[in-house]
């Protein structure tokens, strides 16, 4: 056995920082992400035909591609077009973003139908118009339903947020590679990174579970 | 007030309602009855636009609903509906139910639309569920809620769809009750419903519906002693 975790001591605060960059852009694009995606599923679920094609076509293309071919156009394929270098931080935004809302806009959709449609009807006959209706009575119930599927697109984009190394944006996995390549060791800062990784998904765990359970106070 | 001329509504080739034409006045009570089938909730949910007519016109007060140019949001604060499986915002306190649509359509503030509220409980006997959530609540007890929700809005005319027909027994006479006093109290009101005894006591006229027709239009007395129809007939012999 060759292990030795103390070569690794002096390189934890660089790797630890790699937390923040991390949760950074992958907040970022979680929120981004939702919004966008809530948007879509509204689109989806309208009767503009031209929006909803649009709208479904925008769904296969991110979902039928892979996200590192995406990360890799919206970071290197795209300044060779405009001129412009963008940085790594709205690069992986918008490729996590982008890609998330695709699968986000699914489950919402999916969340909205299943709501009852008499609870529609109900808001019509009290005179609520769309917008209210929607915000306060539709989403509301949906999101109570979807919220585990939800959770599990966020761990997902949380893990596949490892994959902007490849486009040398230093966060928690760029940095192991970096570190590994620095002692010659690779197993040591992998692991510890894979721990990090862990963590951050359990307490994402943890935070679904907490609210679901608040939401559940209507049951 | 409502009018209702020439109204008709087609599912693709199915005929659901066929050209009736009819009126009911301001404090009126309408009991529609007839067969499954028969096109009575098409009907009154045509009378708010849940189901848009395929043909014809619906008067509310003074908004022509089936005009596109109307706008209906504004119209149906007039006209409150009840459901056979009640829809209460299942997210939403009691209380908050009764109190979204006031605040949120009427404008009214948290304070007004709170008393109003609370006061409308009473009414319908549930001060004290004020703060649960409609699903601890029993099905008489939803039913009154959804009243109390929809009297909120200080609505003129009330649609009741079938508002006893998905509860147990024992709970059907606590919602008849509230809807009786709000006869009284000069509600103009159209009910589809199968319960008789209500149609006899309360209802000023009674519409027998048969195939998307309106077959009969008259006082419960008579409907119910001697019925013009043999359809009515027919209908009142399987169901007294």
């Amino acid at each position: 056995m060759n292990l030795d975790f103390t070569q690794i001591v002096p390189y934890i605060p660089f790797m630890l920082e790699g937390i923040w960059v991390t949760l950074g852009f992958v907040s970022v694009s979680i929120i981004f992400g939702f919004i966008l995606g809530t948007l879509i599923a509204l689109i989806k679920i309208s009767r503009i035909k031209f929006m909803v094609g649009l709208a479904d076509a925008y769904t296969s293309v991110f979902r039928g591609t892979p996200l590192i071919l995406q990360l890799m156009i919206i970071y290197f394929a795209i300044p060779q077009l405009t001129g412009y270098n963008i940085p790594p931080f709205f690069a992986a935004v918008l490729a996590f973003g982008l890609n998330s809302s695709a699968y986000i806009s699914e489950i919402i959709r999916a969340g909205i139908q299943a709501v009852e449609k008499g609870q529609t009807e109900a808001a019509q006959a009290l005179g609520v118009p769309y917008r209210p209706m929607m915000k306060d009575l539709i989403l509301p119930q949906a999101l109570k339903n979807i919220l585990p599927a939800l959770m599990n697109e966020f761990i997902t984009l949380t893990k596949e947020s490892a994959i902007v190394s490849t486009i040398s944006y230093l966060d928690l996995m760029r940095r192991a590679q970096v570190v590994g390549s620095d002692i010659y060791r690779n197993f040591e800062p992998l692991l510890f990174v894979g721990l990090i990784y862990y963590l951050l998904v359990m307490g994402l765990t943890m935070l679904g579970k907490l609210l679901e359970r608040r939401l559940r106070v209507s049951d | 007030m409502i009018k209702v001329e020439d109204l008709s509504k087609t599912f693709g080739k199915t005929e659901v309602l066929s050209d009736i034409s009819t009126q009911v006045n301001s404090g009126e009570v309408v009991s529609i009855v007839g067969p499954s089938g028969s096109g009575k909730s098409t009907f009154l949910r045509c009378l708010n636009l849940l189901e848009t007519p395929s043909n014809g016109s619906v008067w509310i007060q003074d908004y022509e609903i089936t005009n596109p140019k109307t706008n209906i949001l504004k119209a149906r604060e007039h006209i409150g509906m009840v459901f056979q499986h009640f829809h209460l915002f299942p997210h939403l306190t009691v209380i908050d139910n009764i109190t979204y649509a006031p605040k949120q359509v009427k404008g009214e503030t948290a304070d007004q639309a709170e008393t109003k509220a609370k006061s409308l409980l009473e009414k319908v006997g549930l001060t004290d569920k004020a703060n649960a959530y409609p699903n601890n609540l029993s099905g008489g007890q939803k039913q009154r809620v959804a009243i109390a929700r929809a009297l909120a809005m200080e609505p003129e005319i009330m649609l009741f769809d079938e508002p006893t027909s998905a509860l147990d027994p024992e709970m059907v006479n606590e919602v008849l009750d509230v809807m009786k006093d709000l006869a009284k109290s000069g509600m103009t009101m159209a009910v589809v419903t199968h319960e008789m005894g209500f149609a006899k006591e309360v209802a000023d006229r009674v519409f027998f519906l048969d195939h998307g027709k309106l077959v009969e239009d008259s006082p419960p007395s008579t409907f119910f002693s001697k019925p013009e129809t043999q359809r009515a007939q027919d209908f009142l012999e399987k169901i007294l």
